[in-house]
């Protein structure tokens, strides 16, 4: 009881978030936005035409009019129809987002999980020339730049030029075998680059909680590694890992694979997202928008709730 | 670095922080070879914005897809241009990009992120807190986008858009560290003398948290590097010109069909600058973590 | 530890939830998966404007005409219409009676679900839809000011259930339309995706999604579509109408290589399930045809083009172990890229002071001089395109091989001459903006063209790139007459000169087709002239007194006819074609075997 009361009171403080969130992007993408109206008319427009348009599109309407139109339709979660082809933008994001949660969560998961896994290494055998490996690797995988790790990985794994075992893009999935192999490249690439900055992350908390004293003590009393590792170092370290973790699930659910998914042609959320980008299409734009401020109030919340769960000195107020 | 911190008369634990860092990073052999190819590299964009070098990126003389030669050292690309002198002017670009960038948002950063940490709890700080808030919840390559388009024909949106997003980390760091300030004695000494708050802030305790901005500033500097590439890509990018980013966009067709030319160049100079700049970030934390001093 | 098996966990129900259930029961069926390089947005046949779009609408609608399959150059033949039609002596009035029995495809649309059969009013409905604005159509300049009546029925309001005088169902098969003034490229227009055919009750049941939820009486029916592909499935209940290859247009001579005699007196569709996928870039395409099991047909990347040809002239040859796996056929397309000159804008165009004027078209024509088109066609066309003088391209009747080649001339020395003759430096030059999308090619098209106009000395500062991140927003500076050059491709909608002319003609001026905004009262009289008369060499004579004005005025630098080379698999009996309308080729596709 305590708990929902505060995550409801929460969510309330949230609500400024959400408005700012809505407010900036609404003004710069729909209202400065692309203009759709000159995508609609056809090969022989005449001014009528273009009118007639501007209007069903709603662009004539005052601001404040149409941004209370976005905030109703983001309460009642119905973002109307696409601008360009016509269909649902909830049928659109209900095709799309599993597709591209299908695709990104491998990484992301692996990302994450041998980031740790490195970052305890490096940090156990601190200032060995392991250690020193690790995080100089961490820094050359941080300094190629994302877009040359899909174009090598690419060549290198899909093309004929080079071993052909994976389809060079799209998305025929039908069945488990058909999902490894097209998310077999996207995953790897998203994993190289992911794993210097979790590493590199990961490292420094792990560092920091083992110069705690407590950790110190432990040591000194012989604590056997695991139970030190696991109890004493990783425990406390859940704080740091997991909020990083959940503040990038936002991004990542909904347009974190926008640049994996236009290379790879794959029509998840970040292809539709970045097609409605180039073309102007808001009512996506909107929801997409929306919806990751929304998340990201919720994962503010859950942060605190997990918080207050992992550490009971935080109060609920 | 002695004469900076008297000019911005320091106190003087700082000033011995300073004198420390510079002799540490001194000794930090990757740290100098870093500096080393980043002022090298300095140096080209420098030649290029002089011009003395890189000035016939834009010839189109040469044949399709030639291969070195004496001529052109690293071959043409489609239209014939010389994808040696493209790479060499790209470094201006970039240094440009990364530049006003880096500057501009690490300010920019620096004086929200101060006023917030002074008056904590305010309204100034809530207001400040808010706006970083919803910067932070919009996605990255959204917001760009949408600052491009509403920007649009303007050279300088990409440029905008970074800053606008990069400064709020800066800001978070410098909060931190002026909480951690506003209470110690020189502070208080400050306020009961009775100066000014702006004198208070911009003074004495802006001046303390320059190791903060310093790092940023070169963190900041390989992130917009790093995204101009891909928003380049996206064809959100440099709009005048040549970038690395818009030769890397250039070569994602070519590379399928076997000319790699454009793209090798391209991304090594990119890789090498951004490597570079990392590990130099790198060495200048360690030297100007007071923590880390005996590590 | 909790993390991994929630993963774990999460992953699972995500498989679960997000694919593998509409995997393709082929067993036994004839699949053929055809493949394009852009993806159509809207199905709706009054928004069918790209021919990708109309990929899919001709072959889930019907229109009345079609063109013949083989026939080049195109012939146009009844399609749901029962013959061609019946055209009074004046050219006003069209007869035109439409074949009996014909269904649309069950849909729950209708009500028990059971698709009704296909009456005149449905093209009436069809129609008149254009010229609601609800329907938010692209294609009603085709018609508009042309059909009695039209204009003042969308004037009050555009109700279905009013008539109007010009577009009348005279019973359950038979049209009548009357024309304003004569219009002799109708049948054309009525061959188009945007004049199929389709059910009021599905526009109404579908309302907005009714553009992904087509509904139509074709040869196929949709089964999926999204932006990487359209999947298509026989339409059970399509007339069965014998293919009569002489009829279609059959030579052995170009034909016979390509096994089409197979399909001699079967009924289309001839194959069960037609995917279409939509693959923009070039590369990737080709390593999916050339992969063997996924799609089977495609264009050559021009990147790739000297490692799969023999030779490219006189005409095209695959190298051995492609001609040993793939058929080709080439041919230039039905279009032509130009670049315009805006000539609303007075620094470069008309201008009330008329000294100003003489030196704006001394400017154009310099520049047009600048104009490299070998290299343009080297480096972006493989070499291969057609490059002719004026707005005529050479796949129309009315093209001229001698016409004068002076336009096409390259000559920086000519260019800069002229320049000086009239006055023009250095610093008096205006600052020339370059429109274009944010693209790739459209940057390289725009560097190349900078480098070219610094060769009669233009200072490269002043030629500028005005990059536009949307079509749309290009679009709409184009259609506001902002830019001063723009870089444009036009594809002929059907094959008669009358649809480049158009271009050029001046009411039709920003925001309509005439991008360069050219307004020359002696060119929009002969057109005016023009436009009313039948094929003849009268008209002929008229369309190239019309090329040589828009000639002689620089108003455009043009232009270029692409070549086509497409490719297709040996086990794949095929003419493909992607010209005209697009897509009206794929009922005759057939497979050698089904699919296991």
């Amino acid at each position: 009881m305590e708990m929902l009361q505060y995550a409801l009171r929460k969510f309330i403080t949230g609500i400024p978030l959400i408005i700012g969130v809505t407010l900036i992007s609404f003004l710069l993408m729909v209202y400065f936005g692309p203009d759709k109206t000159y995508e609609l008319v056809g090969k022989n427009a005449t001014e009528e035409q273009i009118q007639e348009i501007r209007h069903q599109l709603g662009y004539d309407k005052p601001f404040v009019a149409r941004y209370l139109e976005y905030l109703k339709e983001l309460a009642t979660f119905d973002f109307g129809y696409s601008d360009s082809t016509g269909e649902r933008v909830n049928s659109i994001l209900k095709r799309t987002v599993p597709i591209s949660l299908a695709l990104i969560t491998p990484g992301f998961v692996l990302g994450n999980l041998l980031g740790i896994a490195l970052a305890l290494v490096a940090a156990y055998y601190r200032g060995h020339w392991l250690d020193k490996l690790i995080m100089g690797g961490s820094v050359v995988g941080m300094s190629v730049s994302f877009l040359i790790v899909i174009i090598a990985f690419q060549i290198l794994l899909s093309s004929n030029d080079g071993l052909g075992w994976f389809p060079v893009r799209g998305w025929n999935v039908y069945s488990f075998w058909d999902y490894l192999r097209y998310i077999t490249v996207p995953t790897l690439a998203t994993v190289f680059v992911a794993l210097g900055y979790n590493t590199r992350f990961y490292r420094a908390v792990i560092v920091e909680e083992m110069g705690r004293d407590h950790v110190r003590t432990a040591k000194a009393f012989g604590t056997p590694p695991g139970e030190l590792l696991f109890k004493h170092i990783l425990k406390n370290a859940m704080i740091p890992i997991i909020t990083r973790i959940m503040f990038s699930i936002p991004l990542v659910v909904i347009s974190g694979s926008l640049l994996v998914e236009s290379y790879f042609g794959i029509p998840g959320v970040g292809k539709v997202t970045f097609d409605a980008i180039t073309t102007g299409d808001q009512p996506i734009l909107k929801a997409v928008v929306g919806i990751t401020a929304v998340l990201f109030v919720i994962v503010l919340i859950l942060n605190d709730i997990f918080y207050k769960l992992v550490d009971p000195r935080v109060s609920l107020k | 670095m002695n004469t900076l911190a008297e000019e911005t008369s320091l106190p003087k634990e700082s000033e011995s922080l300073w004198g420390k860092a510079w002799y540490k990073f001194r000794r930090d052999r990757t740290g100098m070879i870093a500096l080393g190819v980043v002022i090298f590299f300095m140096f080209i964009a420098l030649g290029v914005w002089a011009g003395l070098w890189g000035s016939g990126w834009s010839n189109v003389g040469g044949d399709m897809w030639a291969g070195p030669s004496p001529e052109h050292w690293l071959g043409t690309n489609i239209i014939g241009q010389d994808i040696y002198s493209r790479a060499i002017y790209s470094t201006k670009t970039a240094f440009e990009v990364g530049m006003v960038v880096a500057i501009l948002s690490t300010i920019l950063g620096g004086i929200l992120g101060a006023l917030s940490g002074y008056f904590t709890n305010s309204w100034v700080d809530e207001l400040i807190l808010w706006l970083m808030g919803v910067l932070d919840s919009i996605p990255f390559y959204l917001f760009v986008a949408a600052i491009a388009y509403a920007l649009q024909g303007y050279p300088y949106s990409m440029h905008i858009a970074m800053i606008a997003t990069f400064w709020t980390t800066t800001a978070r760091l410098v909060r931190g560290e002026v909480i951690k300030l506003k209470n110690f004695e020189f502070v208080e000494a400050a306020r009961a003398i009775g100066l000014p708050q702006g004198k208070i802030i911009f003074r004495h305790i802006m001046p303390n948290t320059f190791h903060i901005l310093l790092v940023q500033a070169t963190i900041v500097f390989v992130g917009a590097i790093k995204s101009e590439v891909i928003l380049s890509f996206l064809g959100l990018g440099v709009v005048d010109g040549v970038s690395w980013g818009l030769m890397i966009a250039e070569s994602t067709q070519e590379v399928q069909a076997g000319h790699y030319s454009n793209f090798l160049t391209a991304s090594t100079f990119l890789f090498v600058l951004v490597m570079a700049f990392n590990m130099f970030s790198d060495s200048l934390q360690d030297a100007l973590d007071p923590k880390k001093v005996s590590a | 530890m909790i993390i991994r098996a929630c993963a774990l966990l999460f992953l699972s129900s995500l498989l679960l939830a997000g694919g593998c259930s509409d995997g393709p029961k082929t067993t036994g069926m004839k699949v053929y998966r055809h493949s394009l390089n852009g993806s159509p947005t809207s199905l709706d046949p009054a928004q069918s404007a790209t021919i990708y779009a109309n990929h899919v609408v001709v072959n889930i609608y019907d229109t009345l005409y079609s063109y013949k399959y083989l026939a080049r150059p195109y012939q146009i033949k009844p399609n749901l219409a029962a013959a061609m039609p019946d055209v009074s002596e004046d050219g006003l009035t069209y007869t035109i009676r439409i074949k009996k029995g014909v269904e649309f495809t069950d849909d729950p649309a209708f009500p028990d679900g059971k698709g009704r059969e296909l009456t005149a009013a449905d093209f009436v409905y069809s129609l008149k839809r254009h010229f609601d604005p609800k329907t938010r159509s692209q294609g009603s300049w085709f018609w508009s000011g042309r059909i009695k009546g039209m204009a003042d029925w969308k004037q009050a309001g555009s109700d279905y259930d009013k008539e109007v005088e010009g577009l009348k169902a005279l019973d359950r098969y038979t049209i009548r339309i009357i024309l304003n003034k004569p219009f002799p490229q109708l049948v054309h227009t009525l061959a188009q995706g945007y004049s199929a055919i389709v059910p009021h009750e599905a526009v109404n049941y579908y309302g907005r999604e009714f553009s992904v939820r087509p509904v139509g009486s074709g040869p196929f029916r949709l089964q999926t579509f999204d932006s990487v592909r359209a999947v298509l499935v026989r339409n059970p209940k399509y007339r069965k109408e014998p293919i009569d290859l002489a009829y279609e247009g059959y030579d052995e001579a170009i034909h016979g290589k390509f096994g089409i005699e197979k399909i001699e007196g079967r009924a289309p569709p001839l194959v069960d399930r037609l995917e279409i996928h939509f693959i923009q870039e070039s590369l990737s395409r080709w390593n999916s045809f050339t992969k063997g099991d996924e799609i089977q047909y495609a264009g050559i990347p021009k990147e790739l083009l000297d490692d799969v040809l023999a030779r490219k002239q006189p005409n095209v040859l695959l190298k051995p172990e492609y001609a040993q796996r793939f058929f080709m056929t080439s041919g230039i397309e039905t279009g032509f890229v130009h670049t315009d000159f805006n000539m609303a804008d007075p620094e470069i165009g008309y201008n009330k002071d008329k000294r100003r004027e003489e030196m704006n078209h001394a400017l154009r024509c310099a520049i047009r001089y600048a104009f490299n088109w070998h290299e343009r066609n080297k480096r972006f066309y493989n070499d291969m395109g057609v490059i002719f003088p004026g707005i005529i391209p050479p796949v129309v009747p009315e093209y001229d091989p001698d016409g004068p080649k002076d336009s096409l001339e390259y000559s920086p020395e000519k260019g800069k001459k002229l320049l000086e003759e009239a006055g023009w430096t250095a610093d008096k030059l205006p600052t020339l903006t370059y429109g274009g999308v944010a693209q790739v090619d459209t940057r390289q098209i725009f560097e190349q063209y900078r480098g070219w106009l610094t060769k009669i000395g233009y200072p490269k500062e002043k030629i500028v790139f005005d990059s536009y991140a949307s079509f749309g927003d290009f679009n709409k500076a184009v259609k506001q007459a902002k830019i001063k050059i723009v870089g444009m491709g036009w594809g002929l909608d059907y094959p008669d000169a009358e649809n480049t002319l158009q271009l050029f003609y001046g009411p039709n001026g920003s925001p309509g087709s005439n991008n360069a905004n050219f307004n020359d009262p002696e060119y929009n009289r002969l057109y005016e002239q023009s436009a009313v008369m039948q094929p003849s060499p009268e008209r002929t004579k008229l369309y190239r007194r019309m090329n040589q004005i828009v000639l002689d005025s620089c108003v455009t630098i043009s232009g270029l006819s692409r070549q086509e080379i497409l490719l297709w698999h040996k086990n794949v009996v095929s003419y493909p074609d992607r010209s005209i309308v697009g897509g009206f080729h794929l009922k005759y596709v057939d497979i050698e075997e089904a699919g296991k």
